[in-house]
């Protein structure tokens, strides 16, 4: 009966593990995407920018970078979950 | 230059962009009016520190003055709009060069009409555009050609062949070009209306404008026809595609009192076109034909302008763009050639579309 009891909260236990690292990835997999679509339009309009006057390099890069907030915050669920 | 094949919005978010840029960059109304109270080589000053820096920059050992300028917008305008060709990515790049078609069609007839009335080749080169499909070194060909059969033959295989070859003799025999060139239109136009209609991806904005265009400009023929008094069957003159079928074309030239007219007109008019019944609504005050024709101008561009803010990742801000510079064009040669004819500044103001 208490080996039953030990194997149950085992299983449990690993489940629970399993659960938390899917829910880790589905965070940082789908904010990639989300990142990815949002960079799509920013990143075309800044290579036209860019390529009408190079001076706006600077500018529309850090444009073009700040939808990777999203899949920082994916990434910061991802690890206040797994740790 | 490779073409961009992809799908989404990615391709009109590059080329809308660079567009919106070089709008931008297009010479504002204030610095219009400095100019009408410069002398020529002042106004060659100022836009040396524009865009048209290397045309005239490369001109100026061989022309002076307002010739100087006009070669340099020339070129300018042909550099710019087949640039906007080549970095226009997929189906955009068909509706662009559709469009520029209209310069083959220009450029065309003005050597047949130079050629008709013995001009030299260097004053018919002065008029032409190398934009459409038609490059700059075929044109010079056919400006080499003496004989009108050998300029048809040369043109066989382009597109203007077709529609030149049937009305050609008629036109030798009746030395007018202008029934050819409505026909050329027309074709154009209609042209215009299948690409757009062909199933292409953003297809529909760019029908939008064509119908815009056909509808401008059959009305500024109404008008112009109204003002000539000409009582014939203006039937055919009519571009077929826009808002007008050919018997309320006929009709609202035919009527007689001009407010019939205007009411009439009035009712015509779609909603969207809100710019024009305010144009309609003064035109008791006795304007020109010259500057009905640059009203409507601006009400047709006053109305690209806004189908690109509604559509801003679509064809319209290339088209706008494209218009826009074209009578960024226009406008400079109308100061260039005023001031050397010595017309005075409110007369030349006139002639500005700004």
């Amino acid at each position: 009966m208490l080996l039953q009891t030990d194997v149950a909260v085992q299983v449990a236990e690993a489940s629970q593990g399993g659960m938390k690292a899917l829910a880790a990835a589905i965070a940082v997999g789908s904010t990639g995407i989300a990142t990815g679509i949002a960079e799509t339009a920013i990143g075309s309009a800044a290579v036209g920018a860019t390529a009408e006057n190079k001076d706006v390099f600077g500018l529309v890069l850090l444009l073009t970078v700040i939808p990777e907030t999203i899949v920082i915050f994916g990434l910061v669920v991802a690890l206040l979950m797994l740790f | 230059m490779p073409e961009v094949r992809s799908g989404g919005p990615v391709p009109y978010v590059y080329v809308c962009t660079r567009m919106r840029y070089r709008k931008s960059k297009l010479i504002p109304k204030e610095d219009y009016y400095r100019m009408l109270n410069m002398s020529i080589p002042e106004i060659t000053r100022i836009i040396e520190e524009t865009q048209y820096k290397k045309e005239i920059d490369e001109l100026s050992p061989f022309f002076h003055g307002a010739d100087l300028l006009e070669h340099a917008l020339s070129w300018n305008l042909a550099k710019e709009f087949q640039n906007v060709q080549q970095i226009t990515p997929g189906v955009l790049k068909s509706f662009v060069r559709s469009y520029l078609r209209k310069w083959d069609i220009q450029n065309v007839l003005g050597i047949l009409r130079g050629k008709a009335q013995g001009m030299k080749q260097g004053k018919i080169r002065e008029v032409l555009v190398p934009a459409g499909e038609l490059d700059r070194i075929f044109l010079d060909r056919l400006l080499k050609e003496d004989s009108p059969e050998r300029i048809l033959e040369a043109l066989r295989g382009k597109s203007v062949y077709p529609v030149i070859a049937a009305g050609y003799a008629a036109a030798l025999e009746k030395e007018s070009f202008s029934d050819i060139e409505n026909e050329l239109y027309k074709d154009y136009y209609l042209d215009l209306l299948a690409v757009a209609g062909g199933g292409l991806k953003g297809g529909k904005q760019f029908l939008e404008f064509i119908v815009l265009d056909i509808d401008i400009m059959n009305i500024r023929n109404i008008f112009r026809l109204r003002r000539e008094r000409l009582h014939q069957d203006a039937r055919a003159l009519m571009i077929p595609g826009g808002s007008f079928a050919p018997d309320e074309f006929q009709d609202l030239i035919d009527l007689e009192d001009d407010r019939e007219f205007i009411d009439a007109l009035k009712k015509k008019i779609k909603v969207r076109l809100k710019p024009l019944l305010l144009l309609l609504d003064e035109m008791g005050a006795g304007k020109s034909i010259r500057e009905i024709e640059i009203d409507l101008i601006r009400i047709q561009l006053g109305q690209m302008e806004l189908l690109t803010k509604l559509k801003p990742f679509s064809i319209h801000p290339i088209l706008t763009y494209l218009e826009k510079k074209k009578y960024e064009i226009f406008n400079l040669r109308a100061l260039a050639r005023g001031k050397e004819a010595e017309l005075p500044t409110d007369r030349i103001r006139g002639y500005l579309v700004i």
